[in-house]
Order: structure tokens, then C-alpha cells, then sequence
């Protein structure tokens, strides 16, 4: 084994079993006795983002992407996936859709998504929050990184959720975050911090989808892509949600 | 037949519909279409009475042509920003029915036509549709002030997709659902396809050196050349499209009889070949696919009309009615449901016509 292998796996080891801080500089193990807070258990098909910093926003993308900032969010848990029409369906038993489709990411409109969220204890995610959760603390472009393929993304909203050929997972373990369905946040479209371009829609107007669909282009599916619909028009825009929740 | 059909039923004020409905459902005169798009049937169109009148010379087949092409102007200016196409436009001070139902809710009130409504969010197909059908019209048919109308438009649409560094942008100042050409944003190798196709059309008839290096930069810097070459998705076989192989036949008609880098061809003949290798087999499912492989046999100067096709080709029919059900929404927010018939375009199988009697590929007596 080479040295520097061997070292990583020491660190490695010290870091998970040990719950200590390891430095190594200049051939010295450096030991912090701090131990690191366990995170918390997420609840039942959630997972965890912890507090902290991010990069949020783009240069490149549109003009309400700007700027690209350092944003901070409370520690959060948030659905792994999409809500389905059979969970849906559960809180609304009126909520009709085809039998073969119940793990298929339901498409609701905000309000719809706001009551489910809050009958079930929980909240739609914070633009911040989504963002975080969809592409971590490196400002990667999408979930998994910086490159598309088709076969990273739930491209046919046919298909049911998590299907996706390389199935790739956000950093946080989030499924789905890029295509598919469009994902409801509880955010109105306003402007970033600091950004300069006017836009008239900017208000209490339009609520902030995330995501992208199957219905548009690779770009759309970038985690920092922003796109303001009327929180009851779902006519043109497959929408569905992920819920977060506070944690205690 | 065909022609009339589509100078009567679908004519609006010199744009073609591409699915009109009839009254009831429609208005007095049936203006309306499925989609409301109206570029892909105005373009083809527009290149067909280009072909025509390059084989007939008639004037009348020219003015044909002349009042098209008014239209695509009109297309720009009832948006009242340079540069910045309509889908569609119909004449009217209040929404019609149709707009909140058979399409994204994507229309406005013109500000600079204020009788006049606007369907937005232009998408790279129309983008084609735009280049392809004026690039038609120029090379053929355009009188010398015509000409210079079409460089002037080319010049603004162009102009601004370069300014808004390669993307379509609606009115909000955001790229269009499917507006994505830019080198710093993924996007489809399609799409490159279409945005060196444009920028070749727009150097060619501006003579502007600007699209010349916006053309050589993407191909220099962003590699767009090598790009290109997958536009047809080829493998999983479910993933083949030939709504997009339209798109591309009218981005490598164009490029590459104006393209004369040897080795620049080359890398569009890969393109060109990759979709033959779907399209030799192709059930002519829709009016373009027979199209597909005209454009084929002109760019490769290559025989491939076999009597299948040919018989394919007289057997063109672009006559498409039915009668419909459709749910018009009422002012008092319910729903009237309406019995009406809809009609469907029969441009491009008038485009395809004109083309293969242009490059002799149909002739005059079948």
C-alpha cells in the first residue's frame, strides 16, 4: 500500500469511529478531542442537510440566478423523493389518477401541496433549502455534478419516481431533483439579494418552482434554475412537491 | 385544392395556422390553431411559393410570397421589441377562448399593435422555421428591396440571440422554455446544430463579418462542430424522434449548402448520416419524413428515390379534418362543450411539392 493511501484510511478511521477531528500536516496526525454532534435520525423516508453555508445562484443562468452568493440555511430534513399520487392520495381521497401510476410523482398546485405538506407535519422547502439540498456546498450545477446525460434524469414524467438509468442521488441523498416533475417551493419569486435586474413578476404573485420537467431543456434542470408560476395555474407545467421539516 | 385550403381557411393576415377550428368553436372566420403556432407552416409556406416562383416566375406567386413574408415581419413587430419573435399573432382586443386551454398561457397584449394579440416564448424549432423559411425566400424569390428587408430581420433576430449570448429571451428577460443555444449552459447537441445553421444563414445574408465569428468562436472555443455531429439520438431505439430530425433537416439543408470548409462538411455529413441511418428505414408516418429524404438526395447528390418513395411522394396528401369536441370556457367560469370541426395544415406537403419540382426530384406530369 502506498503512503499516502494508507494515511487516508487512518483518517478515515479516526474521523467515522472515533467521532475526533484528524488533521495530518507535514507527516503529524493533528488530533481535535472535540467530538462531533451526531445528526439527527431523519424521519421515514427523509433525509438530513445540515446547517450552514452554501453557494447559491448562478452567473451563468438567467438574470433573477444572480448573483451567485453565500447563502445559509437551519439544519432541515426533506423528502427523499417526490410525493407520489398514492401518498397524495392519502391525505386527498378525491385525488384521482390512473392505477398504474401510484409511485408517479403527483402534480398538484401549490395550495394542494401546502395542505398535504402541513397534514402530514411538515412544510414545502424554502428556495434555499431546495437549492442546498438539490446540489450541496460545492455550487455544482446539478445534482450529481457538473456534466448531463438523459439517463441521469427522470427525463419522461411517465415514469415513476427514482427511475432514472443512473439513479444518481443529490448530496444530501435526494432522488429526482432534476427533471421529472417541476417541485413546489413555499417561496414567492423575489429577487436574490443584491440583484439588479428589474422584473415585474418579481412580487407576492408567483410562487417559485424548482427542478425542471420533462418538458424542457437540459438547462432547466440545473439546481439553480428559477422559475415563477400563479400558484393555482398548473394547466401548462407538470408540478408536483417535496416537503421538509423543522427540526426540533 | 391544398393551396387554396391553406390561403383561405388558414391564412391569417399572411400567416399560415397550423390547425384552424370552425365556427362554432372558432370565430367568425377560423383563426385559431391547436397550438397557435404559427412559424413552422408560415416558413414552409413561404418556401414553397419561393420554389414555385423560381420555377414559374409568375409575379403573382412572388406577391404570394411577398405578403408571407410581411407577415413574419409583422411576427416581430406586434412584440414591439427588436428582435423578438411572436409564436403567433391573431387580431383581437381580448383574450380568446383558446388561450388559456389549448396551450401554455404564453399570450400577450401588444403594446406596439394594441388591437392585436401575441403568443410568446419562442422556441429553437420557430428559431429554424425563421431562418430556414427566410433563407428560402431570400435565395429565390425576394426582389431586391425584399432582400434587404430579410437581412435587416435576420440582422435584429440574430443579433439579439448573439447579445443574449446564444439564448431566446422573452419579454421577462428569461431564456424561453426551449430557448437554449448557449455555450455556457448544457443543452442538446441538436441545438448546436441549429445555432451554427442560424449563424451561417444570418453571415450569409447580412454579409455582417459578426456571424462569421460568432460561428467560428462556438466551433473554435465550444467545440459545437464536434457537437453537432450527435444530433439524432440514435440508441435507445424509443428515443428516436423525428419531430427533431425536421428540425435538423433544416439546419444542414441550409448550412450545408452555404458551409465550404472541407472539413467542417465532413462533420455535418456525420450528422447528415446518422440520421439517414434512421430515416432509409422510416415509415412515412408524417408529410415531412418523405421530405427527410429529398434533403438527402440534394445535399448527397445521391440517388435514393426508389419507387417505394416515389409512390410515397404522389401519394402526398395534406388534407387533415376532423370533428372534434372541444371545452370553451365560459365568462362565468364554467365550461360549454362544442362541437366543431378542425383542419389541419397541408403546408408542408405544398413545400415538399415545390422542392422536389425545384430540384427535379418530382415530376411535372405524375
Amino acid at each position: 500500500m502506498k503512503t499516502g493511501n494508507h494515511n487516508t484510511t487512518i483518517m478515515h478511521f479516526f474521523s467515522k469511529h472515533l467521532g475526533l477531528l484528524v488533521f495530518y500536516v507535514l507527516g503529524t496526525f493533528i488530533t481535535f478531542s472535540q467530538t462531533l454532534p451526531k445528526p439527527p435520525e431523519p424521519p421515514k423516508g427523509m433525509v438530513y442537510v445540515p446547517a450552514g453555508t452554501f453557494i447559491m445562484g448562478s452567473e451563468i443562468g438567467d438574470p433573477d440566478e444572480r448573483p451567485k452568493h453565500i447563502a445559509s440555511t437551519k439544519a432541515f430534513f426533506i423528502d427523499r423523493y417526490e410525493i407520489s399520487n398514492a401518498e397524495f392520495a392519502q391525505f386527498d381521497p378525491t385525488f384521482r389518477f390512473p392505477e398504474d401510476k401510484k409511485s408517479n410523482a403527483a402534480v398538484v398546485t401549490w395550495s394542494q401541496a401546502d395542505a398535504y405538506a402541513k397534514w402530514a407535519g411538515k412544510r414545502l422547502p424554502t428556495e434555499k433549502e431546495w437549492e442546498k439540498a438539490a446540489r450541496g456546498t460545492d455550487g455544482r450545477m446539478f445534482p450529481w455534478g457538473d456534466t448531463y446525460d438523459s439517463t441521469y434524469v427522470v427525463w419522461d414524467q411517465k415514469s415513476t419516481r427514482g427511475t432514472a438509468i443512473a439513479k444518481p442521488e443529490s448530496p444530501y441523498g435526494c432522488y429526482d431533483m432534476a427533471g421529472g416533475v417541476w417541485e413546489w417551493t413555499n417561496d414567492w419569486y423575489q429577487p436574490y439579494p443584491g440583484n439588479q435586474t428589474p422584473m415585474e413578476e418579481y412580487g407576492e404573485t408567483y410562487k417559485v418552482m424548482r427542478g425542471g420537467s420533462n418538458f424542457n431543456n437540459q438547462s432547466f434542470l440545473r439546481t439553480t434554475q428559477r422559475y415563477y408560476l400563479l400558484p393555482e395555474d398548473i394547466r401548462a407545467y407538470p408540478v408536483g412537491f417535496r416537503c421538509a421539516k423543522d427540526i426540533e | 385544392m391544398f393551396d387554396a385550403l391553406m390561403l383561405g381557411n388558414h391564412w391569417n393576415e399572411g400567416a399560415i395556422m397550423q390547425r384552424v377550428f370552425f365556427p362554432p368553436a372558432g370565430l367568425e372566420k377560423p383563426l385559431i390553431g391547436k397550438q397557435a403556432d404559427c412559424l413552422d407552416p408560415t416558413s414552409e409556406m413561404l418556401a414553397a411559393y419561393s420554389h414555385k416562383y423560381a420555377i414559374t416566375k409568375d409575379p403573382k406567386d412572388r406577391r404570394i410570397a411577398d405578403q408571407i413574408f410581411e407577415a413574419i415581419l409583422k411576427l416581430e413587430r406586434v412584440t414591439g421589441v427588436d428582435g423578438l419573435f411572436a409564436r403567433s399573432y391573431n387580431k383581437t382586443d381580448k383574450p380568446l377562448w383558446h388561450e388559456k386551454v389549448l396551450w401554455y398561457n404564453e399570450w400577450h397584449r401588444s403594446t406596439s399593435m394594441p388591437e392585436y394579440r401575441w403568443l410568446g416564448d419562442l422556441s429553437i424549432d420557430k428559431f429554424t422555421s425563421i431562418f430556414y423559411g427566410l433563407g428560402t425566400y431570400w435565395e429565390l424569390c425576394a426582389d431586391r428591396a425584399h432582400k434587404e428587408q430579410v437581412a435587416q430581420l435576420i440582422d435584429r433576430f440574430v443579433g439579439r440571440i448573439i447579445d443574449d449570448n446564444f439564448k431566446l429571451t422573452d419579454l421577462d428577460g428569461k431564456m424561453t422554455l426551449w430557448g437554449n443555444l448557449c455555450p455556457d449552459l448544457p443543452h442538446q447537441a441538436l441545438n448546436s446544430l441549429i445555432m451554427l445553421a442560424g449563424l451561417k444563414v444570418a453571415h450569409k445574408i447580412t454579409g455582417k463579418e459578426r456571424y462569421s465569428a460568432a460561428y467560428h468562436m462556438l466551433i473554435d472555443r465550444y467545440h459545437y462542430d464536434d457537437d453537432q455531429i450527435n444530433s439524432k439520438l440514435l440508441f435507445p431505439k424509443e428515443w428516436r424522434n423525428p419531430g427533431d430530425d425536421y428540425h435538423a433537416a433544416r439546419s444542414l439543408y441550409m448550412v450545408m449548402r452555404y458551409e465550404e470548409d472541407p472539413n467542417l462538411l465532413i462533420k455535418y455529413r456525420m450528422n447528415l448520416n446518422r440520421h439517414w441511418h434512421d430515416w432509409k428505414d422510416m415509415e412515412f408516418s408524417f408529410e415531412s419524413s418523405i421530405w427527410f429524404i429529398m434533403v438527402y438526395q440534394v445535399l448527397m447528390d445521391e440517388n435514393v428515390l426508389n419507387d417505394h418513395r416515389i409512390q410515397t411522394i404522389k401519394d402526398m396528401w395534406g388534407f387533415d379534418r376532423k370533428t372534434r369536441t372541444f371545452n370553451v370556457p365560459q365568462e362565468d367560469g364554467t365550461y360549454k362543450q362544442v362541437v366543431a370541426e378542425e383542419e389541419g395544415t397541408a403546408a408542408a406537403m405544398i413545400r415538399n411539392y415545390w422542392f422536389g419540382r425545384y430540384y427535379n426530384l418530382i415530376d411535372e406530369n405524375w
